[in-house]
């Protein structure tokens, strides 16, 4: 996909490294600031929506400081080498603003000590990273890997936002420390198990475990220092933070372990595979992020002392040969205009910088002997066998490690030192300084922790105490002395092999026809296309524009509502009978004679008469029930309502529907409105429903209302009312005082929906005008 | 004012029609500006002051056509909604500014030589919510109206 989108920038008199590299020195100054928190961390606390339980807080532990280090150390190299590359990109500023901010949002996510916050971070890095890979959005690939990567990392957000809040409800808080604290006091509760499983959504989404991997490598549209920083060292590592963090409550959940091992195991070994079938350099590099964050998810997920070690130092090893090998693919884009391996050799004799770090992160990555790889390795196989796991599981590890191997080969063997016969091209000569030294630097600082791996262990013991489920020092009890040399040895020779025979294994795995139907990405695919359909079928079902039906659903859920109301009342005394006046008995017999002649006309303007009738029968009760405003205001508006109808009925009539209201389904069907004085249609039987409708709703309106005149009538409202009136609003008409006083904000927002439905109409009429001018 | 020659839809209009409306509207207009002012202590306000001029407007789209009855809404019934809305909510501001709560409404006793006359941010709220109900609903009804005039237009 990435491969028909021109990524090299212009070779030749490249212009100078932007002077955004300044910007590194934010980073680099966060860096330096977070060893402060070394000793003792860090905490501070703001109460925000105390009513909501959502607080503010910021705790800096080993877990966070570790991440921090990621962040800032990685993101201070990110823009060196990002200054470089991106020099002359008219796109470069927004690229650096959107980085800055997915650096906040980063820091925010790893050291927010209440999971609402967390949450807000974590969707906000996902936005981020929508708006980085989407940068040469004029490639329509470009946008759907955008989108593709907004839709899964967004959709696993909402499922993180469901377990955040069920975890809460049971928990009884958000704050992080509490629930890993009192875990013991609900772990046994029914919803742990949907808490959880929301949870894996989220984080699995993010850091692209199966079977939502595929979004990852598609993710690898992004400009290079982008996929360095956010896919494969800091964003897509969220998920394991948030295992991390919340290993020390649910580490010896079953469902806790056997899903992580379960889920981690099988990623790690499936995206190697998936690896071996691209020619792609940079998506070969993702896959084996791909990978590693599965033996991340893995290592967390077993049982024992040793994995929480394990999982910091392979996390802090990863970082530090792949965000250098990104930074070797961008090189090498750059300097050859392309990433594909079959038309890329023999570079290291122009490029030996280059070609430098490629080998000492590539050491590295192989887990050769003397690099911090190999430390990392060594302890998770330790860490395996204190968890005393399947044998699936353990010699899982050794093909991950061989197809590494290999990887590592390709990106820094093939690519740089096999010539493979064909001459090199004369332009391809070693890129500038800014975008030699992060990959030098990063990777040398992996062989140094190889040889010395104690400079890393104050950090580390930190980090994996604060993941660690029991908190009794033993985290960082595990000896590195006996690192199992047959199994390196196996691993490396097999990975050897592996690395000889890439083309023809690629060619193989081609050949190999899986169902392409059965893919996860495929189903992405076809889930997307079938949201427009979808929403076509839902909007013609539910918006038939059938006024009748429609008002006939409402109604009917009216009646339900009603119904369901007046079956629960309780009827009490029956009410002392008072005469009525003259008025009243005459507004009445009025009131009845307009709603019989209701029921009873069939013509559509005397129905409409008849209708206004029962209105301004209405309003008269009201003037002598002592309610003139409400009279007034039905008066007026029955009036308006009248004339406007019946200017509608006009036009219908003109165009031939306005006449016999049982006519209209007819001319709906087509025929035209031939319904002679004589014959009289039979009753429709649809109209059966509605019979019902209006004879429930009228029922249960008289229930109600008798009900209510039979009860005590409580005058507090109106004596307050009465009382305040005068002396706190200076008015002497209670229900203007209502409206324009005490109930201002009301009415404030009454005046807005009208305004907003003149708005809404106008243009609707202007539709209906234009449509009618056109044939 | 002199009120155009009736346009042709809904032709023949009515003499009666065209005679009583240009007489009507005018007073139903002083009617409705007399309901909203004595709203505060008798029957009335700016809501009913409000349906009392979108009726004069719809009797006047009948008579005389949508177009000229939409004309006749002082500077357009969007500007004047809108006009409106911010009127009665700017009038809820002062209440904050002196530390009261929004839309409490504030009551000065202006002190003329002859007569005292209350003055309030009472009126320009109600005055908002004449006007918005004026042009919103006048608006839609004349559309309505003028929906069958149009058709022949």
């Amino acid at each position: 996909m990435a491969s028909s989108i021109p990524t090299g920038e212009p070779t030749g008199d490249a212009p100078p490294t932007s002077r955004l590299i300044v910007l590194a020195l934010l980073p680099a100054a966060l860096f330096l600031l977070a060893w402060r928190a070394l000793d003792g961390g860090f905490e501070a606390h703001w109460t925000w929506i105390p009513t909501f339980g959502l607080d503010f807080g910021i705790l800096i532990d080993g877990l966070a400081l570790q991440f921090i280090a990621l962040i800032t150390g990685v993101g201070t190299a990110v823009f060196v080498y990002g200054a470089g590359y991106l020099a002359g990109d008219p796109k470069r500023a927004r690229i650096f603003g959107l980085l800055l901010a997915f650096m906040v949002a980063m820091l925010g996510c790893v050291t927010s000590t209440n999971l609402l916050g967390l949450f807000i971070f974590w969707e906000l890095t996902s936005v981020i990273s929508f708006l980085l890979v989407g940068t040469k959005h004029e490639y329509e690939a470009t946008r759907k890997s955008a989108q593709q990567a907004l839709m899964v990392t967004g959709a696993g957000g909402l499922s993180l936002l469901a377990g955040v809040v069920l975890l809460g409800q049971v928990a009884g808080t958000y704050a992080i420390p509490e629930i890993v604290a009192t875990s013991e006091a609900w772990i046994d509760h029914p919803w742990v198990p949907a808490a959880l499983l929301c949870l894996f959504g989220g984080a699995f989404t993010k850091s692209a475990q199966f079977p939502f991997h595929f979004w990852l490598p598609n993710a690898m549209a992004a400009p290079t220092p982008v996929s360095a920083y956010l896919h494969s060292a800091t964003m897509v590592k969220l998920g394991i933070y948030l295992l991390a963090r919340l290993h020390p409550a649910f580490g010896d959940l079953p469902l806790w372990q056997g899903t992580l091992i379960g889920v981690g195991g099988f990623t790690s070994v499936w995206s190697m595979v998936l690896a071996v079938k691209e020619r792609d350099l940079k998506r070969i590099l993702a896959w084996s992020t791909v990978s590693a964050l599965g033996t991340l998810v893995m290592v967390i997920g077993l049982p024992g002392p040793g994995a929480a070690t394990a999982a910091a130092t392979f996390l802090l090893a990863h970082a530090l040969y792949k965000a250098p090998l990104f930074f070797v693919a961008g090189n090498v884009d750059i300097a050859a205009g392309t990433r594909d391996i079959d038309k890329l050799a023999a570079m290291g004799r122009r490029m030996p910088y280059t070609a430098l770090a490629a080998l000492l992160a590539g050491a590295s990555m192989s887990g050769l002997p003397l690099s911090y790889g190999f430390v990392a390795k060594d302890i998770i196989k330790l860490a395996k066998s204190q968890a005393d796991v399947v044998t699936l599981v353990a010699w899982s590890g050794v093909f991950v490690g061989a197809a590494s191997v290999a990887a590592a080969g390709v990106a820094a063997i093939r690519v740089f030192w096999h010539s493979g016969g064909r001459p090199l091209p004369p332009e391809i000569r070693e890129v500038r300084w800014s975008m030699r030294i992060p990959p030098l630097v990063i990777g040398a600082t992996g062989i140094v922790f190889g040889l010395a791996p104690w400079l890393a262990e104050p950090l580390l013991a930190l980090s994996a105490a604060a993941m660690h489920t029991v908190d009794d020092g033993s985290a960082f009890d595990v000896e590195p002395g006996t690192p199992g040399w047959t199994a390196v040895a196996v691993t490396i020779v097999l990975g050897i092999g592996m690395f000889v025979v890439w083309d023809p294994l690629h060619r193989a795995l081609h050949r190999v026809r899986f169902p392409k139907r059965l893919t996860p990405g495929h189903a992405y695919e076809s889930f997307v296309r079938s949201i427009p359909h979808a929403a076509a079928a839902v909007a013609r079902l539910v918006q038939h524009g059938r006024i009748r039906l429609y008002a006939q659903l409402s109604l009917g859920f009216l009646a339900l509502g009603l119904l369901w109301v007046v079956a629960r009342l309780e009827v009490p005394q029956w009410p002392s009978y008072q005469p009525p006046s003259i008025p009243i008995i005459g507004a009445t017999v009025a009131l009845v004679a307009a709603s019989i002649t209701v029921c009873v006309v069939r013509d559509r303007f005397l129905l409409l008469l008849a209708g206004g009738l029962v209105g301004l029968a209405c309003a008269v009760v009201f003037v002598f029930g002592g309610a003139p405003d409400v009279a007034f205001t039905q008066l007026t508006v029955e009036v308006a309502l009248v004339v406007v109808i019946a200017s509608v009925l006009l036009r219908m009539r003109r165009i031939g529907v306005g006449g016999d209201i049982l006519a209209t389904d007819s001319i709906a069907k087509g025929s035209n409105n031939s319904t002679a004085a004589g014959d009289r249609p039979r009753l429709d039987p649809l109209s059966w429903p509605r019979m019902l409708i209006a004879v429930v709703t009228g029922v249960s309106v008289a229930t109600l209302l008798l009900v209510s005149v039979m009860g005590p009538f409580d005058p507090a409202v109106p004596r307050f009312f009465a009382e305040h009136s005068v002396p706190d609003a200076h008015g002497h008409n209670v229900v203007n005082v209502i409206l324009v006083d005490f109930r201002a904000f009301d009415t404030f927002g009454e005046v807005c929906v009208l305004l907003f439905a003149v708005l809404a109409m106008l243009p609707l009429f202007a539709a209906l005008r234009g449509r009618r001018r056109a044939p | 004012m002199t009120p155009p020659t009736p346009p042709t839809p809904l032709t023949p209009r009515p003499l009666v029609l065209t005679t009583s409306a240009r007489a009507l509207y005018p007073i139903m207009l002083l009617i409705s500006v007399w309901v909203l002012l004595r709203g505060h202590n008798q029957p009335g306000g700016g809501f009913i002051g409000g349906t009392i001029a979108v009726a004069a407007t719809s009797l006047w789209a009948v008579a005389f056509g949508a177009k000229d009855a939409l004309g006749r809404i002082p500077l357009g019934p969007v500007r004047l909604g809108a006009g409106g809305a911010l009127l009665a909510l700017s009038s809820g501001v002062l209440g904050p500014l002196v530390g009261r709560p929004f839309l409490t409404h504030l009551w000065v006793d202006l002190d003329l030589a002859v007569t005292t006359i209350p003055l309030s941010t009472v009126l320009p709220f109600d005055l908002g919510v004449y006007a918005t109900v004026w042009a919103s609903l006048g608006a839609i009804c004349a559309h309505a109206i003028g929906l069958d005039e149009e058709a022949e237009a």
